[in-house]
Protein backbone atom coordinates (compact mmCIF):
# COMPACT_ATOMS: atom_id res chain seq x y z
CA UNK A 1 0.00 0.00 0.00
CA UNK A 2 1.53 3.35 -1.05
CA UNK A 3 1.92 6.03 1.57
CA UNK A 4 -0.92 8.52 1.61
CA UNK A 5 -0.12 11.95 0.18
CA UNK A 6 -2.58 13.72 2.44
CA UNK A 7 -3.08 12.80 6.03
CA UNK A 8 -6.66 13.61 7.08
CA UNK A 9 -5.78 14.06 10.71
CA UNK A 10 -2.74 16.26 9.92
CA UNK A 11 -0.74 13.77 11.89
CA UNK A 12 2.94 14.40 11.25
CA UNK A 13 4.02 10.86 11.88
CA UNK A 14 3.10 7.51 10.43
CA UNK A 15 2.86 4.26 12.31
CA UNK A 16 5.40 3.47 15.00
CA UNK A 17 6.88 6.94 14.99
CA UNK A 18 7.89 6.99 11.32
CA UNK A 19 7.78 10.43 9.71
CA UNK A 20 5.96 11.14 6.45
CA UNK A 21 7.63 13.90 4.45
CA UNK A 22 6.07 16.30 1.96
CA UNK A 23 6.59 13.89 -0.92
CA UNK A 24 4.78 11.17 0.95
CA UNK A 25 7.80 8.99 1.48
CA UNK A 26 8.24 7.40 4.84
CA UNK A 27 11.37 8.30 6.77
CA UNK A 28 12.69 6.39 9.74
CA UNK A 29 12.80 8.48 12.91
CA UNK A 30 16.18 10.02 13.72
CA UNK A 31 15.63 9.12 17.34
CA UNK A 32 12.73 8.34 19.63
CA UNK A 33 12.57 11.74 21.31
CA UNK A 34 10.18 14.34 19.91
CA UNK A 35 11.58 17.66 18.69
CA UNK A 36 12.33 20.14 21.45
CA UNK A 37 9.52 22.47 20.39
CA UNK A 38 6.93 19.72 20.86
CA UNK A 39 8.25 18.50 24.19
CA UNK A 40 5.79 19.15 26.99
CA UNK A 41 7.18 21.56 29.51
CA UNK A 42 6.06 23.55 32.54
CA UNK A 43 3.45 26.22 31.70
CA UNK A 44 5.18 29.50 30.92
CA UNK A 45 4.38 32.54 33.03
CA UNK A 46 1.41 34.36 31.49
CA UNK A 47 2.26 37.55 29.64
CA UNK A 48 1.48 40.59 31.75
CA UNK A 49 -1.52 42.55 30.54
CA UNK A 50 -1.63 45.51 32.88
CA UNK A 51 -4.66 47.11 31.20
CA UNK A 52 -6.67 43.91 31.43
CA UNK A 53 -5.84 43.56 35.14
CA UNK A 54 -6.82 47.20 35.68
CA UNK A 55 -10.16 46.67 33.95
CA UNK A 56 -10.84 43.47 35.88
CA UNK A 57 -10.07 45.28 39.12
CA UNK A 58 -12.43 48.10 38.14
CA UNK A 59 -15.19 45.68 37.19
CA UNK A 60 -14.93 43.16 40.01
CA UNK A 61 -17.87 42.98 42.38
CA UNK A 62 -15.71 41.58 45.15
CA UNK A 63 -14.71 45.10 46.22
CA UNK A 64 -17.12 47.94 46.96
CA UNK A 65 -16.88 51.42 45.42
CA UNK A 66 -15.46 53.16 48.51
CA UNK A 67 -12.84 50.45 48.86
CA UNK A 68 -11.91 50.67 45.17
CA UNK A 69 -11.53 54.43 45.39
CA UNK A 70 -9.49 54.08 48.57
CA UNK A 71 -7.21 51.55 46.87
CA UNK A 72 -6.89 53.82 43.84
CA UNK A 73 -5.79 56.67 46.16
CA UNK A 74 -3.11 54.43 47.62
CA UNK A 75 -1.96 53.22 44.18
CA UNK A 76 -1.74 56.85 43.02
CA UNK A 77 0.29 57.73 46.14
CA UNK A 78 2.73 54.90 45.44
CA UNK A 79 3.03 55.94 41.78
CA UNK A 80 3.83 59.50 42.91
CA UNK A 81 6.53 58.18 45.24
CA UNK A 82 7.99 56.05 42.43
CA UNK A 83 7.89 59.03 40.06
CA UNK A 84 9.81 61.08 42.63
CA UNK A 85 12.28 58.21 43.09
CA UNK A 86 12.96 57.94 39.35
CA UNK A 87 13.36 61.72 39.19
CA UNK A 88 15.90 61.42 42.04
CA UNK A 89 13.73 63.70 44.16
CA UNK A 90 12.90 61.13 46.82
CA UNK A 91 14.52 60.19 50.10
CA UNK A 92 12.91 56.73 49.95
CA UNK A 93 15.02 53.83 48.75
CA UNK A 94 13.85 51.32 46.16
CA UNK A 95 13.67 48.71 48.94
CA UNK A 96 11.27 50.98 50.89
CA UNK A 97 9.10 51.42 47.84
CA UNK A 98 9.11 47.68 47.17
CA UNK A 99 7.92 47.15 50.74
CA UNK A 100 5.07 49.62 50.22
CA UNK A 101 4.20 47.94 46.92
CA UNK A 102 4.13 44.51 48.58
CA UNK A 103 1.93 45.82 51.39
CA UNK A 104 -0.50 47.40 48.94
CA UNK A 105 -0.64 44.22 46.88
CA UNK A 106 -1.33 42.22 50.03
CA UNK A 107 -4.27 44.51 50.81
CA UNK A 108 -5.64 44.01 47.30
CA UNK A 109 -5.19 40.25 47.47
CA UNK A 110 -6.84 39.99 50.89
CA UNK A 111 -9.83 41.93 49.55
CA UNK A 112 -10.10 39.75 46.45
CA UNK A 113 -9.24 36.28 47.66
CA UNK A 114 -12.76 35.36 48.76
CA UNK A 115 -14.87 37.31 46.29
CA UNK A 116 -12.82 36.97 43.09
CA UNK A 117 -10.19 34.23 43.45
CA UNK A 118 -9.27 34.13 39.71
CA UNK A 119 -8.41 37.84 39.75
CA UNK A 120 -6.49 37.43 43.01
CA UNK A 121 -4.46 34.62 41.39
CA UNK A 122 -3.83 36.67 38.24
CA UNK A 123 -2.59 39.63 40.26
CA UNK A 124 -0.49 37.43 42.51
CA UNK A 125 1.16 35.80 39.47
CA UNK A 126 1.89 39.23 37.99
CA UNK A 127 3.41 40.65 41.18
CA UNK A 128 7.04 40.52 40.01
CA UNK A 129 6.26 41.55 36.43
CA UNK A 130 4.41 44.64 37.66
CA UNK A 131 7.27 45.54 39.99
CA UNK A 132 9.65 45.06 37.06
CA UNK A 133 7.77 47.79 35.19
CA UNK A 134 7.46 50.11 38.20
CA UNK A 135 11.12 49.88 39.17
CA UNK A 136 12.47 50.40 35.67
CA UNK A 137 12.62 54.13 34.83
CA UNK A 138 12.17 53.59 31.07
CA UNK A 139 9.17 51.27 31.45
CA UNK A 140 7.70 53.42 34.23
CA UNK A 141 7.86 56.50 32.00
CA UNK A 142 5.68 54.70 29.43
CA UNK A 143 2.86 54.04 31.92
CA UNK B 1 -58.61 32.21 44.63
CA UNK B 2 -57.46 35.14 42.49
CA UNK B 3 -57.11 37.30 45.61
CA UNK B 4 -54.94 34.67 47.28
CA UNK B 5 -52.71 34.53 44.25
CA UNK B 6 -52.40 38.31 44.21
CA UNK B 7 -51.63 38.40 47.93
CA UNK B 8 -48.97 35.71 47.53
CA UNK B 9 -47.40 37.53 44.57
CA UNK B 10 -47.37 40.81 46.52
CA UNK B 11 -45.76 39.09 49.53
CA UNK B 12 -43.12 37.57 47.27
CA UNK B 13 -42.34 40.98 45.75
CA UNK B 14 -42.11 42.64 49.19
CA UNK B 15 -39.89 39.85 50.53
CA UNK B 16 -37.57 39.93 47.53
CA UNK B 17 -37.34 43.74 47.77
CA UNK B 18 -36.50 43.41 51.47
CA UNK B 19 -33.85 40.83 50.59
CA UNK B 20 -32.32 43.17 48.00
CA UNK B 21 -32.28 46.07 50.50
CA UNK B 22 -30.71 43.83 53.16
CA UNK B 23 -28.06 42.64 50.68
CA UNK B 24 -27.33 46.25 49.70
CA UNK B 25 -26.98 47.21 53.38
CA UNK B 26 -24.68 44.26 53.99
CA UNK B 27 -22.49 45.07 51.00
CA UNK B 28 -22.37 48.76 51.99
CA UNK B 29 -21.34 47.81 55.54
CA UNK B 30 -18.68 45.50 54.15
CA UNK B 31 -17.46 48.25 51.82
CA UNK B 32 -17.28 50.79 54.65
CA UNK B 33 -15.55 48.26 56.94
CA UNK B 34 -12.90 47.51 54.29
CA UNK B 35 -12.40 51.23 53.64
CA UNK B 36 -11.90 51.97 57.34
CA UNK B 37 -9.45 49.07 57.63
CA UNK B 38 -7.54 50.27 54.52
CA UNK B 39 -6.97 53.60 56.28
CA UNK B 40 -5.49 51.70 59.20
CA UNK B 41 -8.32 52.48 61.62
CA UNK B 42 -9.74 49.86 63.99
CA UNK B 43 -13.16 48.43 63.16
CA UNK B 44 -13.99 44.76 63.55
CA UNK B 45 -17.33 44.99 61.76
CA UNK B 46 -19.66 47.77 60.66
CA UNK B 47 -23.02 47.16 62.32
CA UNK B 48 -24.80 50.34 61.24
CA UNK B 49 -24.36 53.06 58.67
CA UNK B 50 -26.16 56.28 57.92
CA UNK B 51 -26.03 57.98 54.57
CA UNK B 52 -25.39 61.72 54.86
CA UNK B 53 -25.23 62.38 51.15
CA UNK B 54 -23.48 61.25 47.97
CA UNK B 55 -20.41 59.22 48.95
CA UNK B 56 -20.80 60.38 52.54
CA UNK B 57 -21.59 57.99 55.39
CA UNK B 58 -21.37 57.65 59.14
CA UNK B 59 -20.41 54.14 60.17
CA UNK B 60 -20.74 52.49 63.56
CA UNK B 61 -18.51 49.53 64.32
CA UNK B 62 -19.27 46.60 66.58
CA UNK B 63 -16.41 47.66 68.90
CA UNK B 64 -18.11 51.06 69.44
CA UNK B 65 -15.90 53.12 67.14
CA UNK B 66 -17.74 55.56 64.90
CA UNK B 67 -16.38 57.06 61.69
CA UNK B 68 -17.26 59.64 59.10
CA UNK B 69 -16.37 58.18 55.68
CA UNK B 70 -16.56 60.46 52.68
CA UNK B 71 -14.94 61.42 49.40
CA UNK B 72 -13.36 64.88 49.45
CA UNK B 73 -13.19 67.40 46.61
CA UNK B 74 -9.91 65.89 45.38
CA UNK B 75 -11.49 62.45 45.00
CA UNK B 76 -9.75 61.04 48.05
CA UNK B 77 -11.54 58.77 50.49
CA UNK B 78 -11.32 60.30 53.97
CA UNK B 79 -12.06 58.42 57.18
CA UNK B 80 -12.46 60.59 60.29
CA UNK B 81 -13.04 59.22 63.76
CA UNK B 82 -16.17 60.67 65.38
Amino acid sequence: MPPTRRNPGNAPTGAAGTAVDAKGTTQPPANNTPPVAQRPSAAPAPALDLNSLKERLKDTRAIGLFTKLSLKNQVDDLLSQLRAFHAKKSTSSLADLRQRYDLLLLKVLSLLQDGDPPLATAISQSRDSIWGILSDPQQFAKL
Amino acid sequence: MGRWKSALALTAVVLSYAAVVAADDASMSKDLGATIALQGMPCDKVIASKRNGDSDYNATCKDGNRYHVFVDANGRVVVKKL
